[in-house]
């Protein structure tokens, strides 16, 4: 059990899908040799298929306190990474830019094709990174303890000097956010961007979004707006809680008014996407976080102020990111390192 | 691993033949595992087990390496162990060389495969001269091993170890050649000088079987003389 637990909490209603914080990640650390392939952080249209594809229906995590079965995702299954023929285009007359192969699955392949309720189309935008779960499947599944969960934040890092690149923790993680690297034969990931976190720095993905819907801070922090949105106002929620793994990424659900008309009506006698979806993807619990946001919204439509509207809003980076608490150390009582 | 796989495994010992294996001399280098001079060494068969699946996720393997032939002469301050054994298929690829580094101006080199593992081996002999066999777990805290692996994509590796979980690899490599001719591998590994009665242990490892850790094809510890 680690001391403190940085977390994050994604206001879904918020996102634009623009990818700014998939470039963000991939510029800062997934530009090297061997990671063409990998987003440590990606933006997905759900429903859809997802990245890698079906990772939600693979399998991992846990089940009754052992691991769940599960596939390790194929480089197709994560997209293919292809040049266009720039050359050709630019240099030699050549009427079209094109990818140079044949594309048939790449990262956000079906963007913004969504589903159909009742002849509409819905669709939002889900972006993922790593859970840095409190119990963590690709910690309990690899072999050579090469996965660890630092004390003094909870952020789960893979030693590159002990991974032989067995890939179980792959297999195992219920989210599919372990990628291999083959050309060094090692297991790469999300690191919450620990280097800049020490620096009292909020992570590049957070930083650079645009629809400011990222909120970083401890858990365990109770001046956090991830503590209070959490723990407090309780509008956040894990990704797939069932799969055992407690993720420290929490989700404020899309809350869409009602499809047809809004006055009086709730969202839940006629909602614009099934709510079996969002209870596919956050548990039952998603059901009365709608309700608690739709009573929040209608106090404020009354006139009245609401505490938790405003801080979703999070105007201000000193509203959305508490990094920099070495006063934790006395709400601990333990030392940071 | 659980206690039921450390009784197969030790049954496994139990019931296989634990045959000597006799270390030939020979005049000079013999790295080449398709060089003439091997015909005249002795080769041993040592059979090989799967190991019990190691996770409740892991899908089931089937015996499909039973054997593994040894020969192993001393020449030159060495000694030269050949492997060879029956695979149809040759897992193994050509990689570009990767580079740490992040950003820089070099071309960014594409990653090939996620979901691909490749064929291996290894020979385990105990750290220190000794005839005690220590445990087939690579080792035991009293009885470390040394472990010298070949990989069929990533070449080889000196690994120590005094026990499951502890393998660590020492950063060292050794000399080794290797074909793939008709189904077979034949790999020749140049071990340092051994004592005669240094037990050895084999694994295999069948990449198109997923075999990775130690989820492979093992020996018993055999003696040399």
């Amino acid at each position: 059990m680690s001391q403190h637990q940085i977390s994050m909490v994604l206001d879904l209603n918020k996102c634009l899908g623009c990818q700014t914080c998939t470039m963000a990640c991939k510029k800062l650390w997934t530009d090297g040799d061997g990671m063409d392939y990998m987003y440590w952080n990606n933006v997905e249209t759900r429903p859809g298929q997802g990245y890698p594809r079906k990772w939600d229906k693979i399998g991992g995590g846990f089940e009754n306190g052992q691991l769940r079965p599960s596939e390790l995702p194929s480089k197709e299954d994560y997209g293919q990474t292809f040049e266009y023929n720039y050359t050709e285009r630019l240099f030699e007359g050549g009427l079209q830019a094109m990818p140079q192969e044949e594309v048939r699955n790449t990262p956000n392949w079906d963007e913004d094709v969504g589903a159909m309720l009742l002849g509409e189309n819905y669709y939002f935008y889900l972006p993922r990174l790593c859970n840095h779960c409190t119990n963590p499947a690709c910690v309990a599944a690899c072999p050579r303890n090469a996965i660890y969960k630092r004390e003094e934040d909870g952020i789960v890092l893979v030693d590159q000097e002990r991974c032989e690149g067995y890939r179980y923790c792959m297999r195992a993680c219920p989210y599919k956010k372990i990628y291999f690297n083959e050309l060094l034969g090692k297991a790469q990931k999300c690191i919450f961007c620990y280097p800049r976190i020490e620096k009292g720095e909020v992570k590049a993905c957070a930083k650079q979004c645009p629809g400011r819907l990222r909120f970083v801070g401890y858990l365990d922090d109770p001046e956090s707006a991830v503590h209070k949105l959490v723990h407090v106002y309780k509008v956040a929620l894990g990704l797939f809680p069932e799969k055992g793994t407690e993720p420290n990424v929490f989700y404020v659900p899309p809350f869409n008014p009602p499809r047809q008309g809004n006055y009086g009506k709730s969202v839940l006698d006629d909602p614009r996407m099934p709510m079996d979806y969002l209870v596919y993807l956050f548990g039952e619990q998603v059901i009365e976080v709608i309700k608690r946001l739709e009573g929040e919204l209608k106090k404020a439509q009354d006139g009245g102020h609401s505490d938790v509207l405003q801080l979703l809003i999070g105007r201000d980076a000193h509203v959305r990111y508490q990094v920099n608490r070495p006063e934790l150390v006395h709400i601990q009582g333990v030392k940071k390192i | 691993m659980n206690r039921a796989a450390i009784v197969l495994i030790c049954c496994a010992a139990l019931r296989a033949e634990i045959s000597t294996i006799l270390v030939a001399s020979a005049s000079g280098p013999a790295l080449d595992p398709a060089a003439v001079a091997w015909k005249a060494v002795p080769s041993v068969s040592l059979s090989l087990q799967r190991t019990p699946l190691l996770y409740a996720t892991d899908q089931p393997a089937t015996l499909q390496i039973s054997a593994v032939q040894i020969q192993m002469v001393r020449a030159a301050g060495h000694v030269y162990a050949r492997l060879e054994w029956q695979d149809r298929t040759r897992d193994s690829e050509t990689l570009p060389k990767a580079e740490r580094a992040w950003q820089g101006e070099h071309l960014v080199k594409q990653s090939g495969a996620t979901d691909r593992f490749f064929d291996a081996c290894a020979l385990m002999i105990p750290a220190a001269a000794s005839e005690v066999f220590p445990s087939l777990q690579m080792g035991d805290p009293e009885h470390p091993v040394q472990i010298y692996l070949w990989d069929a994509t990533r070449g080889s590796a000196v690994m120590e170890a005094h026990g499951r979980e502890t393998t660590r690899r020492t950063g060292k490599t050794f000399s080794s050649q290797s074909t793939w001719k008709d189904s077979h591998w034949a790999v020749v590994m140049e071990l340092p000088e051994l004592p005669s009665g240094t037990p050895v242990a084999v694994a295999i490892w069948n990449g198109d079987q997923q075999d990775r850790d130690g989820r492979k094809y093992f020996s018993v510890w055999h003696k040399t003389q």
